[in-house]
């Protein structure tokens, strides 16, 4: 995100000062301006900014809330270096993370691919494939709870059609968080493929006419021409995928409550647990700092990885 | 033959993404009998309202109506809010901007998963748990998103519109609500939508911060259908519908809004 606003820098703005504003004028501008971010200044501080130093500050202190909070230093890191039960959260996060974001990623490529062809009906299909993302996620885990039930739901009854016996979804260990996974590429595909057909659509036609008349296949053209000028969409749309599937919770929360034996206890599911469930308040900072490292560094891999060849043309 | 893989393909997509949904409305209008004895996919006939009737009749038309009251007004927040902040990023010159907006950006990039701890203990502090203050407070100043995406539209405006204003001796107020405000009403429909969606759906933060029926919204509710005992699909379905009917409604009337979220963000 760092480079979001490389370009913008030193622009000048449409409406700024102009020149020959005297100074007078210029500080009761200044006063309005302040006036106006005051309350959002106010809550980015309060809600964001303060919340970030608190969990940091809470890491390293033993509070169990009705308790006066005691500083143990760092205690709490070493408990987590030998937490097997936390590493275990972190590895079906890592899991859950690999299961859904490359597939809701490329999934959404290929429908954008399709819908930027002109086909009949784009606009209709494109609606059609949005309409999951609206969903309040509780109300999606409990209808995909239904569509998982081994007896009854939707999935098994289809595979019994055709005389297969499926698996008991949700409570096999096995199953259950390839079938959340599921379920989020199901909400998301369709709201990444806006992204990508956005991007699809600005890339300008007579680059790929250029390089048909210069003999280049159509496989060509997509990795040399499309791929290449996708990337601030595809790093606008991995970072936003990956900071949200790390943080998965509601789906988790109404179709396995971290079961069966754990197997979807992912790190976010795993800290509300241990703040708001044994009220451990202390370890539960900890762990919050263990997932925001976490995100902080995958974010900024990417903006690494996607930084040196994505310009941004945000003015 | 490439026309008809492109179709199938296309319809295949659709029907996925459609079919869950259609799942809801068959099964929130069947009878437990007929969800025993027909297929998930069959309606169940005659059709029943005694799932819809009897989550009616309890209290999930007051949490549906906290939820409606705490959409509101988190919208509400976020447009006034964040129409002044990002008028001001985008149209203003004040000390400390550029560095202000950095930090705004920075601060998209902290997860909610990371502060919901802290807040909770900040809340507690104030001795607002468990009130429409402790719920609210948090997210009606605006999201750093929000400002963002409407600061990049207030950007785009011409620059020459305020200069005539100022001319003629109008205050920065004068110029935003009378000349620029009128322009955005596109750019705040969008915004309202994002809002509307996230707060309607919002679940971690209510569930934290709320305990009682007075400020017990929607999805709390409806989570709490499912650990009760035995697993009631009739009852969780209808009121997945009456969840997820308004929902839809905004999608067929503002579909365009939501389209524009995403040119919006500058992404080309």
């Amino acid at each position: 995100m760092a480079t979001l606003l490389a370009r913008d820098r030193g622009k000048a703005e449409p409406g700024a000062a102009r020149p020959g504003a005297g100074p007078r004028r210029r500080r009761s501008g200044e006063w309005y301006a302040y006036l106006f971010i005051g309350p959002s200044l106010f809550g980015v501080f309060a809600f964001l900014l303060l919340p970030v130093v608190i969990v940091f500050g809470l890491s390293f202190f033993d509070w169990e809330l009705l308790s006066e909070p005691a500083f143990v230093g760092l205690d709490n890191y070493r408990r987590l270096a030998g937490d097997g039960e936390a590493w275990h959260s972190l590895l079906v996060t890592l899991l859950y993370v690999l299961l859904c974001v490359p597939l809701q990623t490329l999934l959404a490529l290929g429908l954008a691919l399709l819908l930027n062809q002109r086909a009949k009906g784009v606009k209709i299909y494109r609606a059609l494939f949005v309409v999951p993302w609206m969903a309040t996620p509780i109300v999606i885990g409990l209808v995909w709870n239904w569509v998982f039930d081994p007896r009854d739901g939707a999935i098994n009854s289809a595979l019994a059609l055709v005389g297969i016996t499926g698996p008991d979804w949700l409570s096999d260990p096995a199953w259950a968080l390839p079938a959340i996974a599921l379920v989020t590429v199901w909400q998301n595909t369709g709201y990444n493929m806006l992204f990508f057909l956005a991007g699809l659509q600005g890339i300008p036609r007579e680059l790929h006419q250029a390089a048909a008349t210069d003999g280049a296949t159509p496989r060509q053209r997509f990795f040399r021409i499309t791929l290449p000028l996708l990337n601030p969409t595809m790093f606008f749309v991995m970072v936003t995928n990956l900071i949200g599937a790390f943080q998965v919770f509601d789906t988790v929360f109404v179709m396995t409550d971290g079961g069966p034996s754990q197997s979807t206890e992912v790190l976010n599911f795993r800290i509300y647990g241990t703040a708001f469930r044994e009220f451990d308040f202390g370890y539960a900072s900890t762990l919050s700092m263990l997932l925001f490292l976490i995100i902080l560094a995958v974010t900024l891999a990417q903006v690494r990885f996607f930084g040196r060849r994505t310009t941004y043309d945000v003015s | 033959m490439k026309r008809f893989l492109l179709y199938a393909a296309l319809v295949t997509g659709a029907f996925v993404s459609v079919f869950p949904y259609l799942l809801v409305v068959l099964t929130a209008f069947k009878t437990q009998g007929q969800l025993n004895s027909t297929d998930p996919w069959l309606p169940g006939l005659p059709p029943t309202l005694a799932n819809i009737t009897r989550l009616l009749g309890g209290d999930f038309p007051r949490y549906l109506g906290n939820t409606v009251l705490m959409t509101a007004v988190l919208t509400i927040g976020q447009l006034v809010f964040t129409t002044f902040a990002a008028y001001a990023f985008a149209r203003l010159r004040f000390r400390g901007r550029d560095a202000l907006f950095w930090l705004y950006v920075a601060t998209m990039m902290v997860p909610s998963a990371v502060t919901m701890i802290p807040l909770f203990l900040i809340m507690r502090e104030l001795d607002v748990i468990n009130t429409w203050y402790g719920l609210l407070a948090p997210y009606i100043l605006g999201t750093p998103y929000g400002i963002f995406l409407m600061r990049q539209f207030f950007r785009a405006l011409p620059g020459g519109l305020e200069e005539a204003a100022r001319i003629d001796g109008a205050g920065p107020m004068t110029i935003l609500v009378r000349i620029l405000l009128p322009l955005c009403r596109p750019a705040l429909g969008t915004l309202a939508i994002i809002t509307v969606i996230s707060s309607w759906n919002s679940f971690l933060w209510p569930l934290i911060i709320t305990s009682g029926d007075d400020t017990k919204v929607m999805t709390v509710a409806l989570a709490g259908l499912k650990v009760g005992i035995g697993v009631d699909y009739n009852l969780m379905m209808a009121g997945g519908l009456i969840a997820l009917v308004p929902m839809i409604a905004i999608f067929v009337f503002f579909q365009r809004y939501i389209v524009r979220s995403v040119v919006l963000t500058g992404l080309k």
